[in-house]
Order: C-alpha cells, then structure tokens, then sequence
C-alpha cells in the first residue's frame, strides 16, 4: 500500500477513534479515492477530455441504537470532526431502532491478489492510447454506408480504492480498476430513425474487447433496425437477448430480492422464501469473490466478507441479499450485499442461441427496452420494446414502438429454453433466454 | 456487455428513502443565512479563493491557446430525514465541495475538478482542462465584472437551512402519520425529507463573476396498501425552491402529501391491467408534464441540434404540432422545482418559446450549443456539480393552457386511457418515448370509472405533437429528477388535462 493509501487508511482510523471519544457507541468510516479518465469522440473529433482525482468520506454513527450518517467531500481535520459531533447530536434525536448497529467484526479470508480487480496494466495506458481506441471504435463504424450518423464513442478508465474503518475493529482496504469502451450510432430515414449501440467493460486491460469487435456489435444492433415497423397487439413466446435478460429479469429481480423490499413489504417475493418461483431452469447466483469480476469487493460496504450465494436454485428461491441491518429484521446472516448486488448472474444453460430462434415459430426475440414499468411490490412489468420478429424459426423484420407486458413471476416460471451464451462481464449478467409468453402492445385498436 | 445508454430518462415516483448519504441536525453555521455576497465574496472569506486567485487559474486554464474558460466553485448541504417502522430511522448531512474548471476549444472540451480548494490542486485542474488546446497562445487575466442575479424565484423566507432538525422530524412525523391513518389497509409508510442549499460562484475569461444561493427541498412519502394477496405502493410528494412555510399551504401540506400516497396505493388495490392497442388518451395534469419533458423538451436540447442527432434539428419554423399547441420553457416562475436565477454558466434565465401555436419556433442553448450555432445562449447549460461539466438541459417546462374545463376534456372520449401519475418516462434522440403509468382510469362514455395499473403509453414525438386535439384551463406541476448523459437535475413540467387523438398503451394483449 502506497503512502498515500496508508494516509486514507489511518484517517479512518483515526475518525473512527474520536468519535468514539465523543460519544457514538458505534461508529464507521469509509473513504474512496478516486481517479478518473474520460473521453468522449464525436463524428472523428474529441469533443471531451475529463481527467480528475477526488476523495469522499462517509459515516455512519450510532447512539444507541439510532442513526445517523454523513458525508464529506472537504477532508479537514476540523470540517470532519464537526460533522461527527453534528452525527452524534443528530442520531440522538432520532428513535431507538432495536435492529440498527454495525456488523459484527468477521475476518477477511481472501487476499486482493485472488480477486483480480487491480490491473497494473490499466494504470499504465497513456491518453493517447485511450483516445485513440475511443476514435477507432468510432470511425470501423462511420465506415459502415449504412450508419447515418454517430451518437459518440467514449472510453473510460478508472481506478478506486476503498478503506473502512469502524469501532468493531474492523479496518480494510482493496483497489479495483476499471476500463469502459463503447459507440452508439443511429441508421433509418426520415421520421424513421433508430438508435443502438454497444459498450463493453473489464476490471483488466486484457479483459477488454478490442475496438473492432465493440465497433461490429454496435453496428450491428443498429442496422438490423433499419425500417422497423409496429405489430399488432398479441401475446407470443418471447426471446430475451443477453443485455436483456440482465436488465429486464435480473436488474428487476435483484430489486425483489432486496432485504429492504422484502422488510418493507414493497417485492411480490415476500414470503416466497423456500419456494418455487421459476422454472427448473432458472439458477442464479450472486457471487463478490468472482475473479476479475466488475462487482468484486474483498468486504462490502459495511465491512461484511463477501461470498457466493445461490440466490435461485432451479426455480426455487433459497436467499435474500441482505445487509446486516435488513438480515436482523428478518432474522437471517447478512450476505455480504450492503452495497447491493456484487456480482448478480444466472447460471448458463445448454440451448444454442441460435436454436433458441429456430425453437419460436411466431414470437419476439427483444433486444432492447424503454422506460421504466417495473413494479417490484407486484412484480409487474410494462415497458416500452423495440427487436426483431420470428416467424417459423428465423429472424423475419425488425419491430419498434411496441410495449411488452407481463408478470416477473411468470417471466421466471415460463423460462423454457436458457442459453449457453453467459459472459461475466458487469455486475449483473446473463444469457439468452426463451419466455413462454407475454402481451406485446402495438397496432391496432383495443379489443374488450 | 450492455446497450449504450445515449437516452434521458425522468423519475417521478419513490421517496429516494435509503438513497440519499448523508445529512445535519445544523446546518454549517458557517453558511447560515449567508447569502453569498456579489462576486467571490463567499469562496474568498470561508474557503481563501480571491480573486487573484480565481484569475491566476483562468490564466493557467488558457495557457494551451483555449478560447474560453469558467470556474464553477460549489458548495452545497444535503439533508435527509427518513421516519419509517414509527421511528426517525436515520437523518443525513452530506457536504460537497468543490471547483469544475472547463476550457473550450472550437467545438471541444477540456475539463478537469477537484474537491481540494488549495491553489496547488486548482492549479493542476486547470491545467487538465487546458490540455484540450496545444497552441500555448499566452492570455491576459480578465478584469472581472461582478453582478448579482437579475431576479429571485426562490422562497428564501424561514429556509431549511436555518432550521433546527426537530422542525424537519415534525413535518415528516406529520406526512407519515396522515398516510398510515387513512386505511387500515396502509401496511407500510416511507416518508423522506430532503433539503439542500447550494451556494456557487461563476466566473469565466470573460470577465463574468456571479453567484447564487439555491434552496431546494422535496418531502415524499410511499405508501403499501395490502387487502389479501393483493399489495400495491403509492407516491406522493410536494416541495420546490422553498422554504419551510410552503409546507403550510393548503395543498401541499405533509398531511395532503401522506394523503396522496395513501389514496393512490388504497385505490389501486382495486386496479386492472388495460387491454392494449391504439386508443384515445385523456393524460390529467398531477404529473403529465412528463410528456412534455420527453417528448419536447429533449429534443429541442441544444447538443442535439448542433449534433443534428435530434429528430427535429432542422424544423425551425415549421408547424410540428397541432395548432392548439404552445410549449414553452421557463426557469423564471417561481418557486418550482426546476426554477433557477441565474444558470450554472452564469447566464440569466428567461422564458423561452418553443412551439408558437404549432410553429416550432426555439431550442434551448447553453454557452457551447451558443457558440456553435452563433445564437444567443438563453440559460440552460445545467450541471449536476462541480464534477461534471454543464449541458444543455430543461427547467420548468410548460404546456400552456387551453380554454376547456377538465371535465369537458374526458367527456369528448367514448372510450379510452386516462393517466393520473407516472413512474417515469424516457426518450431517445430518434424521438421514441415511453412513459411508466403508476396509475390511471379507464374512460367509458366520458367517465373516469375503472383504476388501471401496469400501463405504458409510447409513441413518437413528431406524432404525437399532431395529435394533441384539446386542452383543458387547469394546471399542475410535478416533482422530477431528470437524467441525462449520466448528469441527474432537479426538474419541474407544467400541464394541463389534455388530450391525445389517439395513442398505443401497452398492456394485455
């Protein structure tokens, strides 16, 4: 650890101790530094450069059994002890929550080395390098005579490291470096445009994918829109691409299974613990000692170890993710989840994508959403929709401006056929998967 | 890995309980009350940046050849108060502080921040920002010219930031009481009070030097409502640029706030899923300002227009909508959400046209979309904070008023949509919208009748703004947080009820 980082691990420390001193029974500290490097490339020209280092601090501080927490961007001395003594007489006048209190003090067992989130190589890329890559992801696309015009590219790299320290004894620190690169473009004529795009992550410069193949996938999620048309209003299977599945049934998913959802009464999932919910296809996982995953963390955000939990086995919901706070309401271990999902994955199935297709003789294969239309108290999901049409097995036009509509619960009992096409490569992540049907909204007017 | 995110999105619904860090039972005592004076007068006497200072950086910013650069010192306090399980579950006070330094460049932008106020750090961040020149063309600092915001749209009368915590547990305890004793059928209360003030100073090459002192403040409650298997959650929330006596209006007391959460979660127990396909749509006034921020206000932003990635940047002048329709921006009411003196480029606010009776006839510019386009920048480069550089961005925008009553507007539709609250909506560049419905009604012979839960109502806007047929006399405002290119900004959208000749609703097929 460089001098710096040993500065930022002590400050901790040391705050941790006064406010001990003046009065928090419990008391935790976290700093984050920060560095950051963004460019942004439009139509062959850098149009932003952003480089920049911060440092946060947060606390929370208990006073028997209440809380408060504060937040810091000014790290002087004197700035962060009045914000402690402010916490203290702030929690105080707050009411006496049996469940509150920090995390009792659990080891570490894994070394940073085993997580490989901290690549030398990443700190190591010049500028120049990161903006050329942010100009080739670009120009492979502008070259396409189908592309109309470039939304922009980026790349982004940044490296974080983290140290918490609190009055259980607890004191940590990891590192974890980032690198992002993507483009978006837009095809179609007149009123008729249409816009997709691609962006790929990694915590190591090897992990990236080069900018040609970032470049060919955009290109392609865009031109296979080109003169999307509306379908009439009807209830088919429906495919579910990769970005998705991530999206639509585990970013939803992983709402519902939130402790805090679950106590406060606001996920469909409530009491369904034990239970089939899904099909027997349906395993997933939430996993923060996954090597070289974007969402690895030695410890969470309240110093808690990590872990693998099966969070779904074979449709059948074994856990919650939880913090300390929500485990102790519902009278259940945390998980490791107090920052939310580390890494959040169904496992892969044994279908080919491609056969996936070939299995719909009418239905949707969605490849993107709009909107928000999910509703974790009933699991109910209504979103704008834009893909391509199947018809006897192959992919036959593209549709937009339609809506697709549905249940979470039955998206997850109606997994029929999931995909071996699984790459770890965000937070949340999963392959394709067939759903055995939901309603598409489009023309024409509504039946009664 | 994932889809590009080149979308805007806006946030209605939730108490953003648990969201928030941080907060303070007092305010910095530091800052109370302190209007900051005209110029640096804030940033020189708490933080030691003069002016001397300030224009040393402006000179190192432009040291590469760039032909202009601001400075834009931020200092800002959030505070949270949560009541939940009956208790005062947790307040928060989160302090940011801070200076973004930007240089342009033609078309580019070079921009580097930082949270340390010393001289040394500023320095090395303006000289990030600089780096997007390689001239190295020597400037001269500029003589500054201090001015004072030409307005104040802010409820600046007994602020939050002067308030002891024990006034914002009252009103909270207030809301959550209101909630829970409407319906025994309530099972669960959230109410959240957040209220910053955010003091910041602006000065640029130009020699513009100007500051502001911006309250902003939201109470919002969530409400559960269970009857058997059936649970349902409802949203309400009231605030603005405001102080604490706002909270005594009729209207937009914690009481009628924790009442709408309640209603709204009660009344959908007994919703149903629409049938989808095309149909006529009644969108009421409560929150279908959200049409408007999507479906214009988007679009008519200034970076796509100078991009030409808008849908409509070449229609200057042509009718684009129906002729009842007038949409105009407007950071100058006061008090609302989204209302501003002075923008985060220093520039004054004003109303701003943007569909003249159907006509489009303005888009919204910051200094760089200005500059571009070689017009006049109308105030609405906006900028989450000093860690992020300004865009273009929407305020308060309006539909303005027609002259039917809301009744007379649902009784023109036989059988169609009507949409109460939202969840959200989102707009791509294309000009394709959806918007999430929390809750809504069917219409039957002119009638509101059944609750409808679970809609989505999409189209486009070029399509849509044709298809605007009537406008009611009444009008109503909503709370929002808008999203753009990563940036999050308070925003408010005024409409009234008014109707769509025919839009698609997502649903049950």
């Amino acid at each position: 650890m460089s001098t710096n980082q040993e500065n930022l691990k002590v400050l901790a420390e040391n705050l941790v101790a006064y406010g001990r001193r003046q009065g928090a029974s419990e008391i935790e500290v976290t700093v984050v530094e920060t560095s950051r490097f963004n460019v942004n490339v439009r139509e062959q020209n850098v149009e932003r450069l952003t480089e920049a280092g911060t440092k946060d601090l947060g606390m929370r501080v208990f006073v028997d059994g209440k809380l408060a927490t504060a937040g810091s961007q000014d790290l002087a001395e004197t700035t962060l002890h009045r914000i402690v003594d402010n916490a203290i007489a702030r929690a105080r006048l707050g009411g006496t929550d049996p469940f509150a209190g920090l995390p009792e003090l659990e080891p570490i067992q894994v070394s940073a080395d085993e997580l490989k989130v901290y690549d030398q190589a990443i700190l190591k890329l010049s500028p120049e390098n990161k903006i050329a890559a942010a100009m080739k992801v670009e120009s492979i696309g502008l070259a396409d005579t189908r592309i109309k015009k470039s939304i922009g590219s980026t790349f982004i790299s940044v490296v974080g490291s983290w140290h918490l320290a609190n009055s259980k004894g607890f004191s940590g620190s990891f590192r974890r470096t980032t690198v992002i690169c993507g483009v978006g473009f837009q095809a179609g004529e007149g009123d008729n445009l249409l816009q997709d795009g691609w962006f790929e992550g990694s915590t190591s410069a090897a992990g990236l994918p080069a900018p040609e193949a970032i470049a060919r996938k955009a290109v392609e999620r865009v031109t296979r829109l080109i003169g999307a048309r509306k379908v009439e209003s009807q209830n088919v299977p429906v495919v579910f691409e990769p970005s998705v599945t991530s999206d639509l049934l585990l970013g939803f998913l992983a709402q519902c299974v939130a402790g805090a959802s679950i106590d406060r009464r606001q996920s469909f999932l409530l009491d369904k613990l034990g239970q089939k919910i899904g099909s027997d296809l349906v395993t997933i996982y939430d996993d923060g000692l996954l090597p070289g995953g974007r969402g690895t963390a030695a410890f969470d955000a309240e110093g808690v170890p990590t872990r693998k939990t099966l969070v779904l086995d074979q449709g059948v919901l074994k856990s919650y993710l939880l913090n300390t706070y929500y485990g102790r309401k519902l009278k259940m271990a945390s998980t490791g989840n107090a920052g939310g999902v580390n890494n959040f994955y169904m496992a892969k199935g044994a279908s080919k994508p491609a056969d996936i297709i070939k299995s719909v003789d009418k239905g949707l294969l969605l490849t993107g959403t709009i909107g928000f239309g999910r509703v974790p108290t009933t699991g109910d999901i209504s979103t704008g929709a834009f893909g391509l049409w199947i018809e006897k097995g192959e992919v036959a036009f593209p549709v937009a401006e339609i809506t697709i509509s549905g249940n979470l619960s039955d998206v997850l009992k109606g997994v029929e056929m999931v995909g071996d096409d699984l790459e770890l490569n965000d937070t949340i992540a999963g392959p394709t998967v067939k759903v055995a049907q939901m309603s598409i909204g489009g023309k024409g007017a509504a039946k009664s | 890995m994932g889809k590009i995110e080149r979308r805007e999105f806006l946030k209605l619904a939730g108490t953003g309980a648990g969201a928030f860090i941080a907060t303070g039972l007092f305010h910095d005592r530091l800052l109370a009350g302190a209007l900051p004076a005209a110029g640096a007068g804030l940033f020189d006497e708490k933080f030691g940046v003069s002016k001397e200072v300030m224009a040393k950086l402006l000179e190192a910013a432009l040291s590469k050849g760039g032909d202009f650069s601001d400075l834009f010192f931020e200092y800002k306090v959030i505070m949270t108060v949560v009541m939940e399980d009956d208790i005062i579950r947790q307040s928060s006070e989160n302090v940011v502080r801070g200076v973004g330094i930007r240089v342009l460049k033609d078309k580019q932008t070079g921009f580097g921040y930082t949270s340390s106020l010393t001289p040394e750090s500023m320095t090395q961040a303006a000289l990030t920002a600089a780096a997007i020149a390689a001239s190295g063309a020597r400037v001269r600092p500029p003589d500054f010219k201090e001015s004072r915001p030409d307005k104040q749209v802010y409820l600046l009368e007994k602020p939050f930031v002067d308030a002891p915590l024990d006034d914002r547990i009252t009103l909270v305890k207030e809301a959550y009481a209101a909630a829970l004793a409407h319906d025994k059928r309530v099972v669960k209360v959230i109410a959240n009070l957040a209220d910053e003030m955010q003091y910041v100073t602006i000065v640029n090459s130009e020699g513009l030097m100007i500051s502001d002192a911006r309250p902003q403040v939201r109470l919002g409650v969530t409400a559960t409502a269970q009857e058997g298997k059936v649970r349902n959650t409802g949203n309400g929330s009231a605030g603005g640029r405001v102080g604490i006596t706002y909270f005594q209006r009729p209207g937009t007391t914690p009481k009628d706030v924790g009442l709408r959460a309640a209603q709204e979660a009660v009344t959908l127990l007994s919703a149903i899923d629409p049938v989808a396909g095309d149909q006529p749509v009644v969108l009421g006034s409560r929150q279908s300002g959200v049409m408007i921020h999507e479906a214009v206000g988007h679009p008519f932003e200034g970076e796509g227009i100078w991009q030409k990635t808008s849908i409509v940047w070449d229609r200057l002048g042509q009718m684009v909508a129906s002729p009842c329709v007038t949409i105009y921006e407007d950071a100058t009411l006061p008090y609302l959400r989204g209302s501003m003196n002075i923008d985060d480029e220093g520039t004054s606010t004003r109303k701003v046209m943007m569909i003249e009776n159907g006509k489009l006839v303005g888009f919204l510019h910051d200094l760089l979309s200005a500059r571009v386009l070689g017009v006049e920048p109308n105030g609405h480069g906006r900028r989450e904070s000093y860690r992020v550089v300004p865009i273009c961005r929407m305020n308060n925008t309006m539909l303005a008023r027609g002259e039917a009553t809301p009744e007379d507007v649902i009784k023109t539709v036989k059988k169609g949509f009507y949409a109460l609250t939202y969840q959200g909506g989102q707009v791509e560049d294309t000009g394709k919208f959806t918007f999430s419905v929390n809750m809504g009604y069917l219409i039957e012979d002119g009638q509101l009748t059944q609750p409808i839960k679970n809609a989505t109502l999409i189209g486009t806007n070029v399509q849509v703004l044709k298809d605007i047929e009537l406008i009611g006399n009444d009008m109503d405002y909503f709370l929002g947080t808008c999203g753009k290119d990563g940036q999050s900004a308070p925003v408010s959208a005024g409409t009234p009820t008014f109707k769509i000749r025919q839009m698609t609703v997502g649903g049950r097929a």
